[in-house]
């Protein structure tokens, strides 16, 4: 295999210099002519009838160009899942009820901000409150108020069942029968929020040709044209999602947003462009928070470590519509399975509606959660038993090639290797159960801990394939037409270097095109964690194209045959006799000349599981669900103060099979933020809920990472997979995997520090020092009524 | 987000600044470096007639006076109040207070004035209640309060660093007003009610802070405890200001607590016990346990009462500890 | 709406825009001017996203009253790169890896600017404290201490002598 010159190199991002330099272009920043301010009417009550709704005062505000209510709409839902068994259920705008806090109700567009406020508070909406609930074991009561009717599948006597995950293999009640040693334990992940730092915004504009153009923050556009399309009534032709940058997404902007709808439908009214951009409070407070898990699990293993079977109940908590709560609760299955062997598992899942605002995918939507409780346990487990919490892992770890019960092979995996780097290079078993063995009194106490997780890469979903469009300029520089999405991930610079390594050319010689529904071919987006390994092949199949053409010309240009041709360096020349060779300008200049003009485009397409008709089923988990896995193991040491309770992170250690990386930088910086995300969901951020409503709607408040809290990041690369020009590659994932086994690890180095076992997250001060027995009973009439 | 309409009045010295509160009373409001009023008119808790910007009067350097006190403008911003010389050397704690606030960016534009005149904050108070908290609490001019449900007061918290520091320090404001200028103990600004926490009228304005010579050397020190370690608001802080005689005794000792309540706190008992004795690491740790026991912190955003006592009493202890080495090393 | 002719200087052009009292120098920057650089992650001065420098010092625009610079030196994002050549902290961002999404990036470079203008050899703390009112959700700031380390390297190496942060 020769040298690689693209791949595989830390080259710096093609988008940049545009961002270093603030040109880069987001939605917010769109601008038109006779552009209104669109603002939202959110509902102030987490459930109730909508009575009536008056707009007529609102209308009268100089300024306002229309107001906009469920009844002009065309009444159609939308919802991140739309299957036969859970159809969308979310409207654009509320139709007769409110569910939650914040839920869109009525939207105006003015010429400016204050005659759109003026008007919002002008609109007269009669609500009569309906009895809520916000507790998820509380909303499946018999005799809980109900916020939707149960699932129809669904047969148990709960109330407010969005829907169901259920599937098991083997018999797990011969299997805790024959374990020598059984245990049960319940795991809380709590509410967390994306904290991306770009707001929600969408710039809409009504053509008078009939065309909606749309600028929106989002994580993929076409679905977003998808769903705009079908919600507002119109041919998927007639709206265009063109290309801005994205300021991070981490799951908060997949589907569609009302206020997107509102933009679109507004334009259409007033024939002007409307812009619509929320503000922080609102994206705190009535925009997507993550998903929280309940998870109670029980596992019996033989006296040495080994697996034998594991029982899972999964309650998640989606919010007032189903949100992507039906998906979390399959994918819970799927991140509980992945890393290690289990001969018998029973698994169940409930998602259950609450008052509360809806939910989303957040950064590993799941395996954080489950990672935590199965790895949290594994820890527990090993020393009940007196095993080394290294040799566990190894012990119970998937190997290569491995069949998964769903049918699915893990292929390459380098779970082993990691676990031993991870291991090996943070000297982890020379530490790890030697602080708590040592009596101290010392206020600062450090411990380590491993965790190991394993994340899919690609899966099907609407789009369900990338296409990619090569086309050679006259100058022999390329174009390179791509749907893949920018939001920090780096697609275009990854997509970029694939094409310059297939065709040996500088990276500057490639001009990107992306993103836009109308100029680009499809793409997968990026919220399903299969851009280097899908969008990625469909480069390569391009550019391939194109390097194939050259070489036809090439073959005749030189009167030599292709076997004896070497492509490199922008041209085409003949063994041994470089200065027999034809650059590229004169080969498409050739084609031109000869062959009827072809210009010479390449087009490449990509699909994973190219068999399977579509995802697996959510519901029973059957189904192939994706053709490459990556996995990792990652280690933390932490410092506790056991006076404040206060928890840091000194060290963050992971050893990571990615497959190979395309671009060694954007990994590790890759790995680096999910550190940082771990981290925050440990020790610091929360969202505050009361009866729907926000406490903490701002960074002050929710304590986002900043960089005091940076922890080194170290990063151990097993490498299991290989690029080769010309032959289709397998690479994994990188974007979504490293938020999970590191938060694992940070519970069990906790535990390793001050033998605190924590079971819920955050692992707040007061939850450390109430295990420390530090803590005087909590007085709950300190503050005079 | 957008900031209400109002009419802007920018006064070109503290005279001036005087003569439009004074015209304009409750209808206008002080901007100093913006950083809390322009915070709190976006979310349209405040939203004055007149805003007056006192950002084109210039501030003096901070300074000694003919009296050997420390004089520092309130204009001054937190970056210069870091940054001096004159600070470092004869009231350090009110520097190392001043560079906890928030962010660069913000004590780049907040003054001390500013910061000692923070209004009280709660989570329900802070944000926006366009969708969220229809009905108006206490703090907003209405009848009910969402902290505690039933209650029939306001319980919003101060949280400003620099005032804990300079209560620790004895220090005295200034006053300006069209009557002319009066002086008091820092402590008379503060009003203990969280819904209106700063004792001065609308037409009045502090021109100056005042630190008086202390004459011995003393120990200072002022410790945050925070979530992240910066950009925060405390959930506890606390100014410790130890001075001793020749012969090693404690002539006085100033522990304050600060984000506990609607104005600083001095832990007068954990004072008391330390005043006139040789202090040792074991009278330290029992002042400490004291100030968590005399101190009764107001639970706020989202802290236990009983997490909250237990952080006065281990930063009490570290202000404590560091006033008592720097004392030494001096 | 009563507007009043308000003077800026920004990136060493002058310009005079008429504007009501309540128009903050963000939106000033945005919405008048064009600079779209700038940006609004918060509006309520806990992102640092807006960071600009006003005379060579850090502040938030987005609670800067437009009105009140009049007299001083606003450099933005657009404003630092000098006929197309990227600064020593602009060529370390890039370098680094520092930058993913982009949207801190302004802010971020600008407070780092200002940190390297004013003391080019900052202690571990010095850079703390002079970036921690810039939030990143992204990078996990680690590379961004990288760049920051770097662009020490490139200012105080005899090639990077006079050169600029």
């Amino acid at each position: 295999m020769s040298e690689l010159e693209y791949v595989g190199r830390r080259v710096p991002r093609k988008d940049g210099p545009e961002k270093v330099t603030g040109g880069a272009i987001f939605s917010v920043d769109v601008r038109l002519q006779g552009m209104l301010v669109g603002k939202i009417l959110r509902s102030p009550h987490p459930h109730a009838r909508i009575l009536n709704i008056d707009t007529s005062r609102a209308l009268q505000v100089p300024g306002v160009k229309a107001i906009v209510t469920a009844a002009d709409t065309p009444g159609i839902p939308h919802g991140f899942v739309e299957t036969p068994r859970y159809p969308a259920d979310q409207p654009t705008l509320a139709v007769d009820r409110v569910r939650y806090v914040g839920e869109e109700v009525a939207a105006v567009a003015a010429t400016d901000h204050y005659a759109a406020e003026e008007a919002l508070d002008l609109i007269r909406v009669d609500y009569e409150p309906l009895p809520s609930v916000f507790d998820p074991l509380k909303a499946m009561e018999v005799d809980a108020p109900e916020i939707h009717p149960n699932h129809p599948k669904v047969k148990e006597p709960y109330r407010n069942i969005a829907g169901k995950t259920e599937t098991a293999w083997g018999d797990v009640e011969r299997g805790f029968a024959e374990s020598d040693y059984v245990r049960q334990d319940r795991f809380e992940s709590h509410l967390r929020t994306h904290g991306y730092l770009e707001p929600q915004a969408t710039v809409a504009s009504f053509e008078a040709n009939g065309k909606l153009n749309v600028w929106t923050s989002s994580q993929g556009p076409f679905i977003k044209r998808a769903k705009l399309a079908r919600t507002l009534g119109l041919p998927l032709s007639s709206v265009r999602v063109q290309k801005a940058y994205v300021g991070g997404a981490f799951g908060g902007k997949i589907d569609l947003f009302s206020h997107e709808f509102c933009a679109g439908l507004l334009s259409m009214k007033t024939s002007r462009p409307v812009k619509i951009v929320a503000t922080r409070q609102e994206v705190f407070c009535a925009y997507r928070h993550g998903q929280p898990l309940i998870v109670e699990v029980k596992t019996g293993v033989k006296k040495d470590g080994t697996l034998v079977a594991q029982e899972y109940r999964v309650i998640n908590n989606p919010g007032a519509y189903r949100g992507s709560g039906v998906v979390v609760i399959f994918l819970a299955w799927g991140f509980a399975m992945l890393p290690y062997r289990i001969p018998n598992l029973k698994y169940e899942g409930y998602a259950v509606y609450t008052n509360n605002p809806v939910r989303a995918p957040q950064r590993g939507h799941g395996a954080p959660q489950m990672r935590f409780a199965a790895e949290s346990q594994l820890d527990m487990i090993a020393e009940e038993l007196g095993l080394d919490p290294v040799e566990v892992r190894l012990k119970n770890a998937r190997q290569s090639g491995e069949l998964l019960p769903n049918g699915d092979n893990v292929h390459n995996c380098g779970l082993s290797d990691c676990i031993k780097e991870a291991a090996k290079s943070t000297g982890f078993s020379e530490k790890c159960g030697q602080r708590r063995k040592a009596a101290s009194s010392e206020r600062y106490r450090r411990g380590i801990g491993m965790g190991v997780s394993s994340y899919f890469g690609g899966s099907l979903i609407y789009p369900n394939s990338s296409s990619v469009i090569v086309k050679m300029n006259d100058d022999g520089s390329v174009t390179l037409l791509t749907g893949a999405l920018d939001i920090g991930q780096g697609a275009e610079t990854v997509l970029s270097q694939i094409v310059a390594e297939e065709l040996k050319l500088p990276l500057e010689e490639i001009q990107v095109i992306a993103a836009d529904t109308e100029t680009t071919p499809v793409d997968i987006g990026a919220w399903i964690s299969g851009g280097a390994y899908v969008s990625g092949n469909a480069a390569r199949v391009a550019a391939e194209e194109v390097r194939r053409k050259l070489l036809e010309i090439a073959e005749e240009e030189l009167e030599a045959s292709k076997e004896d041709l070497v492509v490199d360096d922008k041209s085409i020349y003949v063994t041994g006799s470089p200065d027999h060779h034809r650059t590229y300008r004169q080969l498409v200049e050739a084609s031109i000349r000869k062959h009827r003009g072809d210009s010479i485009i390449g087009e490449g397409h990509w699909r994973t599981m190219r068999d399977e008709p579509m995802h697996p089923s959510l519901a029973t988990t059957k189904g192939r669900w994706s053709e490459n896995y990556a996995f990792d193991a990652q280690v933390a040491e932490v410092e506790v103060d056991t006076h404040t309770g206060m928890i840091r992170l000194l060290r963050a250690v992971t050893a990571h099979d990615c497959g190979f990386p395309i671009n060694p930088l954007l990994v590790e910086g890759q790995i680096d933020g999910q550190v940082s995300m771990a981290l925050g969901h440990a020790f610091m951020e929360q969202v505050l809920m009361k009866e729907g409503r926000t406490l903490n709607p701002n960074w002050l408040d929710y304590h986002m990472p900043n960089i005091h809290t940076l922890a080194p990041s170290e990063h151990i690369d097993v490498i299991t997979e290989s690029y080769e020009v010309g032959r289709p590659y397998r690479t994994k994932e990188v974007g979504e995997g490293y938020v999970s086994a590191i938060l694992a690890a940070i519970a069990n180095a906790i535990y390793d520090a001050v033998g605190v076992r924590l079971f819920s997250t955050p692992f707040t001060p007061e939850k450390v020092l109430k295990g420390l027995g530090a803590l005087a009973r909590s007085d709950e009439n300190d503050t005079d009524v | 987000m957008h900031l209400p309409r109002f009419k802007l009045l920018q006064p070109r010295s503290l005279n001036e600044a005087v003569e439009f509160i004074d015209r304009y009373g409750a209808s206008a409001r002080l901007g100093a470096g913006g950083t809390d009023l322009f915070v709190r008119m976006k979310y349209r808790v405040a939203s004055p007639e007149y805003v007056v910007s006192l950002k084109q009067i210039p501030a003096k350097a901070p300074s000694i006076d003919e009296n050997g006190a420390l004089s520092v403008e309130a204009l001054t911003t937190l970056r210069d109040v870091v940054r001096s010389d004159v600070v470092a050397n004869r009231a350090p704690v009110l520097a190392e207070a001043a560079h906890t606030v928030a962010s660069a960016q913000i004590r780049t534009m907040g003054t001390l004035g500013g910061n000692l005149c923070l209004e009280t904050r709660c989570l329900y108070y802070n944000q926006s209640h366009t969708f969220q908290y229809v009905e108006p609490c206490f703090k907003r001019d209405g009848d009910r309060c969402y902290f505690v449900p039933k209650g029939k007061r306001c319980w919003a918290v101060f949280m400003g660093d620099t005032a804990p520091a300079l209560v620790a320090l004895d220090a005295l404001v200034e006053v300006e007003s069209s009557a002319g200028r009066r002086t008091m103990p820092i402590e008379r600004l503060y009003t203990h009610d969280s819904l209106c926490p700063v004792s001065l009228s609308p037409a009045e304005i502090i021109s100056t802070v005042v630190i008086p010579a202390s004459g011995r050397r003393t120990g200072e020190a002022f410790v945050k405890s925070s979530p992240r370690g910066g950009l925060d608001f405390a959930i506890v802080s606390a100014a410790a200001v130890l001075e001793a005689g020749d012969d090693g005794t404690c002539s006085r000792a100033a522990v304050v607590l600060g984000s506990i309540a609607a104005m600083p706190v001095r832990a007068s008992q954990a004072e008391a016990l330390l005043q006139g004795k040789v202090l040792t690491r074991d009278l330290i740790q029992e002042a400490a346990r004291t100030a968590s026991a005399e101190i009764r912190p107001v639970m706020h955003h989202g802290h236990s009462a009983s997490y909250l006592r237990r952080c006065v009493e281990v930063i009490t202890e570290d202000a404590l500890s560091l006033a008592f080495e720097r004392l030494v090393i001096r | 709406m009563n507007k009043n002719i308000v003077a800026l200087t920004v990136n060493g052009e002058e310009y005079d825009l008429a504007l009501e009292p309540q128009v903050t120098l963000l939106e000033a920057l945005r919405d008048h001017l064009g600079l779209t650089g700038t940006k609004e992650g918060c509006g309520t001065g806990e992102c640092g996203s807006c960071t600009v420098l006003m005379d060579d010092k850090p502040i938030l625009s987005c609670l800067t009253l437009a009105a009140d610079c009049r007299g001083s030196q606003i450099v933005t994002i657009e404003g630092l790169a000098q006929g197309g050549k990227l600064t020593a902290v602009q060529e370390a961002f890039l370098e680094k890896g520092a930058v993913q999404c982009g949207f801190c990036t302004p802010g971020m470079v600008l407070s780092v600017t200002a940190l390297l203008d004013e003391n080019p050899q900052p202690s571990e703390e010095d850079l703390k404290k002079a970036l921690e009112g810039n939030l990143c959700r992204c990078t996990g700031y680690n590379k961004i201490v990288e760049a920051v380390h770097q662009a020490v390297e490139t200012i105080s190496s005899p090639e990077g002598e006079g050169r600029q942060a």
